[in-house]
């Protein structure tokens, strides 16, 4: 009888084969680059949704949640979308010019895996980063109840919202191997001047 | 038929996989003693290499079905020994 795969050296096997892959195919400045773009974009998004219905007077949960659930598959779905069809245009034009000159069909090869896994990879990067970071920052709303006050809802999904836009700032600091807590209050002062532009708008009917 | 011992190969390939990996990779296949791996022609994305095996049982398609899951494409087989004995090319007058 065939013995079963042990699911840790399938596991090591995966984890070797994706190291491979991003030597070959080189996928992970992009993957990281989009998780900070996208990841901002979800909370930033996400502090345009709760400060419209906040000035719109919405004080239901259900709605919030809701209308920002929708926005976050929205963009989840724009990020995947869009980084698939950019992303596997970019690297079959690649793939296709090094098959041009080394003469060869390299779709079954190393390289032809790598390049399909690089899509894989950046496309789900750029659709679940601002998908999760939308989404988390809603969170506070599914306990409207227990808060008791849904404008304690709201003032916990921007504190939440501004510290997720912190962390982003420290992980691009961490990249560019420059100061944490400088790139984490740049990146703060971005969804502060989302709130401020929101609440100085005239436009209450 | 007789042992395959040496195998010198000239290839095309793209420069990732690089030729360490390479190497590494067609040493680990059965029956192969060691592996040399020289470039002598590189361009932007692609290079030439001379990929010399020695082992005492070569298997020449695995050897090639590894070269090209690495994107090589084998352009000739420049020298060739088998046998119990590894016999080196023989200087003659005429050369």
């Amino acid at each position: 009888m065939e013995e079963a795969p042990n699911p840790v050296n399938l596991v090591v096997q995966v984890l070797d084969d994706m190291r491979e892959y991003e030597r070959i195919a080189g996928f992970s400045q992009i993957a990281r680059r989009a998780l900070a773009n996208n990841g901002f974009d979800g909370v930033l998004t996400m502090i345009g949704v709760l400060m419209g219905n906040y000035l719109g007077n919405v004080r239901d949960p259900g709605i919030v949640i809701r209308i920002g659930i929708a926005t976050s598959i929205s963009i989840g779905i724009s990020g995947l979308w869009g980084a698939y069809l950019a992303e596997s245009a970019e690297r079959g034009r690649e793939l296709a010019e090094l098959e041009r000159l080394s003469l060869t069909d390299l779709g079954k090869t190393k390289i032809g895996r790598a390049s399909r896994v690089a899509v894989i990879v950046v496309s789900l990067v750029d659709g679940l980063s601002p998908l999760l970071s939308s989404v988390l920052v809603l969170f506070p709303f599914f306990f409207t109840p227990l808060l008791g006050d849904i404008l304690l809802s709201y003032v916990i999904s921007l504190v939440v919202a501004l510290v997720g836009l912190f962390g982003l700032g420290m992980f691009l600091g961490s990249v560019s191997g420059r100061s944490l807590v400088g790139y984490g209050l740049r990146t703060v002062v971005a969804g502060i001047v989302a709130i401020v532009i929101n609440v100085l708008l005239p436009l209450d009917s | 038929m007789g042992n395959l011992r040496r195998l010198v190969m000239d290839v095309l390939k793209p420069l990732e996989p690089s030729i360490v990996e390479l190497a590494q990779v067609l040493s680990d296949l059965e029956g192969v003693d060691g592996a040399n791996i020289s470039i002598y022609e590189i361009d932007r994305r692609v290079e030439n290499a001379k990929i010399t095996i020695e082992g005492h049982h070569l298997n020449y398609q695995n050897i090639v079905r590894v070269i090209e899951e690495n994107g090589g494409a084998v352009h000739s087989i420049d020298e060739v020994a088998a046998g119990n004995v590894l016999i080196e090319d023989v200087i003659t007058p005429q050369d």
